[in-house]
C-alpha cells in the first residue's frame, strides 16, 4: 500500500490531482455500479486511473461511517467513495465536525488548506492516508 | 422528486417580480424563506425552470427530497431577489449568471450581452433545513451565516472550541455554567465566524478560525438630546485578527440576530470608510416566498437584534 500512496504523492500538484480525479471518479462509479470497495476496480482499471483510486477501502468504509453518522444518513441511502458532503446535507459546521471525527478516529492533524478540498469520502480518505502514511515515516 | 420529469400543469404563467428599490449605502437587507411554508409543488416547479441547467443539475445531485427542495429554493430566492433590484427594466431571474471568484465565493456575472444594466450588487447566502437567507448591499462585502437555535454538535462543544476557536474565545464559553446557555453562545459564536469568513471572501484557509477573536466589547455612547446628555451602555462585536496586520479589522460590522424564534443569524459587512465610527449598519428584513408575497418583518418579533445591547 506504501507504494502505491506514495506514487500519488510524487505524481503532480494537488489541483491537477484533483482534475484527474474528477474524470476517475466517474468511470470508477461507472465501472463499478456504486460498489464502495474501490480494490476490486482498481484490477481492471487502466494505470492512469489507478493512481486517482489512493485510498484503502478500509480508510473509505471508515469516512462513510463517520459521515453518515454525523449527518444522520438513513440507512436506505447510499454512502459511498464519490458522495459528495454537500450532496448529503452537510452544512459548514458539519464538514467541520466530520473533520474533527476524522481527527480523533485515525490520529491526525488536518490543516485548514487541505480541510477546505474535502467534498468528497474520498478525497477525506486519500488525504487520510496520506497523513497516516507521513505520521509513520 | 426529480425536477426534470416534474409534470408541467401550471394553468398560469408566473405574475412579473415586483421591483425593490436598492439598499442605500451601509444597508443591508436580509431575505429568508421558510420551507416549510412552500408546499404547492406547482410553484417549486415554476422555480426549477428558473435555474440554469447547472444549477438543476446540482439540486437533483441533493440526497432526498427535503434537500432537494431546499437547493431549489435556494438558487430561487437569490435569482429572484437580485432581479427585483433591477431599476430599468424587467429583468428575467433566469437570465441571471453566477460565478465563483477565485476562492469559491459565490458571486453575479455582469455581461456586456445581457439587455440590463449591472448592478453595484453583493449578496451571501446561507441556509438551514428550516430556513433559506440571502444577504443583500451595495458595493460592500458582505457574509451571512444562519444556524437553528436548537442546533446541537456531535462532537463535544468545548473540545470542538478547544481545537478551532481562539483561546480568548474558549475562555468564555467555559466560564458559561448552564450548558443549555453555553450552547446557544457556541452557535452564536459560530454564527458570526462564519460571517466574518465568508464576508472575507478568500475561504476558511485563509482565515482560519483559531486566529481571530470575535467578542463583546463595551462602549459608551453619548446622547445629546434635551433636557440634558445622558449616557447608554452598549455592547459592540468586534473582530480582532492575530496575524493579518494588513486588513485592520474596525473595517468590519456585525449584526448578531434571532430570525422567526428559531434561528441565530449573523450579518458581517464591510464598513465604509466614509462612515463614522459609531454609525450603524441599518438592516430591513423580510420573509418572502418568490413570486408570492413579502413580508416585512424589521421591528417585529420576528427580528430581534442581540448584539447591541442598550441600558441607560
Amino acid at each position: 500500500m506504501a507504494s502505491l500512496a506514495g506514487s500519488s504523492i510524487s505524481m503532480q500538484p494537488r489541483h491537477a490531482l484533483v482534475t484527474s480525479r474528477v474524470s476517475g471518479l466517474k468511470l470508477v462509479s461507472f465501472m463499478n455500479q456504486g460498489r464502495s470497495s474501490l480494490s476490486f476496480g482498481l484490477r481492471s482499471m487502466p494505470a492512469r486511473l489507478r493512481i486517482s483510486c489512493a485510498a484503502k477501502p478500509e480508510t473509505v468504509d471508515k469516512v462513510c461511517e463517520i459521515v453518515r453518522k454525523q449527518l444522520a444518513v438513513p440507512s436506505d441511502k447510499p454512502v459511498t467513495g464519490d458522495s459528495k458532503f454537500a450532496d448529503l446535507g452537510a452544512d459548514s459546521l458539519d464538514t467541520v465536525e466530520i473533520v474533527m471525527g476524522l481527527e480523533e478516529e485515525f490520529g491526525i492533524t488536518v490543516e485548514e488548506d487541505n480541510a477546505e478540498n474535502i467534498a468528497t469520502v474520498l478525497d477525506a480518505a486519500e488525504l487520510i492516508d496520506k497523513l497516516c502514511s507521513e505520521k509513520s515515516s | 422528486m426529480n425536477i426534470r420529469c416534474f409534470q408541467r400543469n401550471f394553468s398560469a404563467a408566473l405574475p412579473p417580480l415586483v421591483p425593490l428599490q436598492l439598499p442605500s449605502p451601509m444597508e443591508t437587507h436580509l431575505w429568508y424563506v421558510l420551507p416549510d411554508e412552500v408546499k404547492s409543488w406547482g410553484l417549486l416547479n415554476q422555480y426549477s425552470e428558473l435555474l440554469s441547467p447547472c444549477e438543476r443539475e446540482g439540486v437533483n445531485r441533493m440526497r432526498g427530497d427535503q434537500l432537494k427542495k431546499r437547493a431549489l429554493l435556494a438558487r430561487a430566492l437569490v435569482r429572484t431577489t437580485i432581479a427585483r433590484y433591477q431599476t430599468n427594466s424587467q429583468m428575467n431571474p433566469r437570465s441571471l449568471k453566477f460565478r465563483k471568484n477565485l476562492y469559491g465565493k459565490p458571486e453575479v456575472e455582469w455581461r456586456d450581452e445581457d439587455n440590463f444594466s449591472p448592478l453595484p450588487l453583493q449578496f451571501n447566502l446561507s441556509h438551514t433545513s428550516t430556513m433559506i437567507a440571502c444577504g443583500v448591499t451595495v458595493n460592500v462585502p458582505i457574509g451571512i451565516d444562519i444556524e437553528e437555535k436548537q442546533r446541537r454538535t456531535k462532537n463535544n462543544l468545548i473540545a470542538f472550541a478547544q481545537r478551532y476557536f481562539s483561546a480568548y474565545e474558549v475562555k468564555v464559553l467555559t466560564t458559561i455554567s448552564d450548558p443549555e446557555v453555553q450552547r446557544q453562545e457556541f452557535i452564536k459564536l459560530w454564527t458570526l465566524k462564519e460571517a466574518y469568513v465568508k464576508a472575507l471572501g478568500k475561504g476558511f484557509s485563509a482565515v482560519p478560525f483559531k486566529t481571530f477573536t470575535i467578542r463583546f466589547r463595551e462602549t459608551t455612547l453619548r446622547n445629546f438630546h434635551p433636557p440634558g446628555s445622558s449616557v447608554s451602555e452598549a455592547s459592540d462585536i468586534i473582530v480582532e485578527s492575530f496575524d493579518d496586520p494588513t486588513n485592520p479589522t474596525n473595517n468590519w460590522q456585525f449584526t448578531l440576530l434571532e430570525v422567526a424564534g428559531s434561528h441565530y443569524g449573523a450579518i458581517c459587512i464591510k464598513k465604509d470608510r466614509t462612515a463614522g465610527a459609531n454609525e450603524l449598519m441599518k438592516l430591513t428584513v423580510w420573509k418572502t416566498v418568490p413570486f408570492v408575497e413579502d413580508v416585512c418583518v424589521s421591528g417585529t418579533d420576528a427580528v430581534v437584534d442581540l448584539g447591541r445591547i442598550i441600558e441607560q
